[in-house]
């Protein structure tokens, strides 16, 4: 696998966004800061590189933080008024994120809806669900009551590696809270299914034209069907993550979360044109998008101002999206003049 | 000292039970320190050896009544001059709230004030935060994690007394509606469930007719009533609960002619729900000093920082409620600018 310019660009800003921070932001270089961007934003990169799966097939998934709310809410209506077990409760969660996902795609594909217009709707009736569904409403008192299943609170545990391996002598080492490893692990299997796989094949080329890759005998169909589910699976481990963090869910948990992830993805890489991109990218820009968040709070730059540079590196992304596009246009175009 | 009131005896009522309810509020804030000795001389010593302390409060979101406890906490804690306070914004989600609360425990803040989002979502936010030592003291909503100290509105007793207040205004019976927040919220059930008790028990011939969500905002409050106002046009009452959604009420009377006919009563007692009561449009809210409870929250912090009291040095956790009045044409002239908020 060769290194693609964006992909290089991005370690560089990466790297370079940390060490402004280091060397600006007091306390940005420590454990502790380096273990709360891992464990408050782990989610975040997965809920990305779930995200790049419909964008990589030239689409986008806007329900995807109200599929964290869903299943956020599944959990606790399940552990709270129901009392299963966490071991049952987390394939269903994880089935609950895949099913909402596959309706995003089914949509898409049998009612050949724009992706935008379809995710807009699913997002809007996903949320509407949640409360619905609230057991929180359901059962006054459980407002108050967090969730204790070993299963689930079990998510948010931390390991002490640098004192498991004994750097901890030489160096204060963070903990590594286990998020941040579903996340390393998701990322593998990610990475495999879009580079090693059939279907992450057939998901370059129905990102890069859908109507070649049919041509070439390609279900078009099935993979966009799949690469939504994905998301929606994405969403589901991100959820758990939330729940057992925090103990509950609410009605209102992952709103927004689908515009971090969207501006993740972009900001990793993954062209809005479809077909181009890897799960590399997206993890590492939520971690720059959180390493900035992190930055700016302990510079004490008010929240407006971050919001406003986060824009800022946003339109940058894309503006290098679109110039690496039109490189790409000018490029084919002597080609071809080459050829005839 | 929460009962509705009338003319000028009614405003010495007021004013006296502002300083009663005070006054509770300083000992409730030394009980808080009852069982600790304190060593040193606070803010004298952290003078001396050029120490300085970090405070911060999380907002839920943007509006005016944590903008108003945040000038309320900074009133207090800046003239020390050795303590540094930012206003920081949980943009109305947990993980914001939680990723806010690290960094601050990362900093090694003294005392964190907190508008939990979520009683429970925020408790181990605040257990980790007690670990490092660190108090926390809450505002208006509580945490289901044990912590220094709670300050909050008196919700529920004081929507009992709006409901008294407004069946009054209606005669003791007709229609009404309630402008409600969003679901899921712990200040929404105690604000609307105190509002129908009081109905009950002291108007039980008015009628609930609507209980719609208009997501504490005006111009959705303004949306809403119309749908209502459509489906029941003899609405009598309209109860905001809070007082961006009645004065969105306001709005609709206004330009509907009703001004006078309807009741509407708000909630948090902002000044410019004070000024439509003044101008004979809003029948009436709920007040409460926001001010005060501010720099009564930064007063505690202030000890707690200054005297060196570790958050693991509190059996258990204090709760003070804040005095209120149910502000009407009639008293609200005794709301002193400098309350106003």
């Amino acid at each position: 696998m060769t290194l693609r310019p964006a992909t290089a660009a991005l370690i560089f800003f990466f790297a370079a966004t940390v060490a402004f921070f280091c060397l600006t932001a007091p306390r940005f270089a420590t454990a502790t800061n380096a273990e709360n961007l891992m464990s408050g934003f782990s989610f975040a990169a997965i809920l990305a590189m779930g995200e790049a799966f419909p964008i990589l097939a030239r689409g986008i998934d806007l329900s995807i933080g109200a599929i964290v709310g869903v299943v956020g809410m599944v959990v606790f209506d399940l552990t709270q008024i129901l009392h299963l077990p966490g071991y049952v409760i987390l394939p269903a969660a994880l089935v609950t994120g895949a099913v909402a996902g596959v309706i995003n795609g089914v949509l898409i594909v049998r009612l050949r809806l724009s992706p935008f217009i379809a995710t807009l709707a699913t997002l809007a009736a996903f949320r509407g669900f949640v409360y619905a569904i609230s057991g929180r409403q359901l059962v006054p008192g459980l407002t108050t009551t967090p969730i204790t299943d070993p299963w689930i609170t079990g998510l948010e545990t931390y390991f002490d590696l640098g004192g498991a391996l004994g750097l901890t002598n030489f160096i204060a080492m963070p903990w590594f809270p286990l998020s941040f490893f579903l996340m390393l692990a998701l990322f593998a299997i990610f990475q495999t299914l879009a580079l090693a796989t059939r279907f992450g094949r057939d998901l370059y080329s129905v990102g890069g034209n859908a109507e070649a890759a049919r041509l070439a005998g390609v279900n078009v169909n099935r993979t966009v069907v799949a690469a939504y589910a994905i998301a929606g699976f994405s969403a589901a481990v991100a959820a758990l993550i939330m729940v057992a963090r925090f103990t509950t869910s609410t009605e209102a948990l992952g709103t927004g979360a689908e515009l971090t992830a969207i501006a993740a993805a972009v900001i990793g890489g993954v062209s809005f044109s479809g077909g181009i991109g890897s799960m590399f990218g997206p993890a590492l820009g939520a971690f720059l998008l959180g390493a900035v968040l992190l930055g700016l709070t302990l510079m004490g730059v008010p929240q407006f101002v971050q919001q406003i540079i986060t824009g800022l590196i946003l339109l940058a992304a894309v503006g290098y999206d679109r110039l690496m596009a039109l490189a790409r246009q000018r490029r084919l175009a002597s080609n071809l003049a080459e050829a005839a | 000292m929460a009962e509705y009131i009338k003319g000028w005896a009614g405003r010495r009522t007021f004013l006296k039970g502002m300083a009663l309810g005070s006054a509770a509020l300083a000992s409730a804030g030394t009980a808080l320190l009852g069982d600790r000795s304190v060593d040193g001389l606070g803010v004298a010593r952290a003078w001396a050896d050029g120490s300085r302390h970090k405070m911060a409060f999380i907002q839920w979101q943007p509006h005016t009544v944590p903008a108003a406890w945040s000038k309320g906490i900074e009133d207090v804690l800046k003239p020390q001059q050795v303590i540094d306070y930012e206003l920081l914004d949980g943009q109305n989600k947990v993980e914001v709230q939680a990723s806010l609360m690290d960094t601050l425990i990362s900093q090694g803040a003294s005392v964190i004030f907190l508008q939990p989002i979520d009683s429970v979502a925020l408790a181990p936010s605040i257990a980790k935060a007690k670990r490092a030592g660190i108090a926390v003291i809450t505002l208006n909503i509580d945490a289901t994690e044990p912590h220094a100290a709670h300050v909050e509105m008196n919700h529920y007793y004081g929507a009992m007394d709006i409901a008294k207040a407004m069946g009054d205004h209606m005669g003791g019976k007709g229609k009404v509606a309630i402008l409600n927040a969003p679901p899921g919220i712990i200040i929404r059930d105690q604000r609307t469930n105190g509002f129908v008790d009081g109905l009950k028990k002291y108007h039980p011939q008015i009628e609930v007719v609507a209980d719609q969500v208009a997501d504490w905002d005006r111009k959705k409050a303004q949306d809403v009533l119309h749908t209502i106002l459509a489906a029941h046009p003899d609405l009598g009452g309209v109860y905001g609960v809070n007082d961006s959604m009645a004065l969105g009420a306001v709005d609709v009377a206004k330009e509907k002619g009703l001004i006078g006919k309807l009741v509407i009563f708000g909630n948090d007692g902002e000044v410019a729900a004070l000024e439509s009561i003044e101008n004979g449009e809003l029948t009436g809210t709920q007040y409460t000093d926001v001010y005060q409870q501010g720099r009564l929250a930064a007063a505690a912090a202030t000890v707690l920082a200054t005297g060196g009291v570790p958050a693991t040095a509190f059996a258990h956790q204090s709760h003070l409620l804040m005095p209120y009045i149910i502000a009407t044409k009639d008293n609200v002239g005794s709301i002193q600018p400098s309350q106003r908020w």
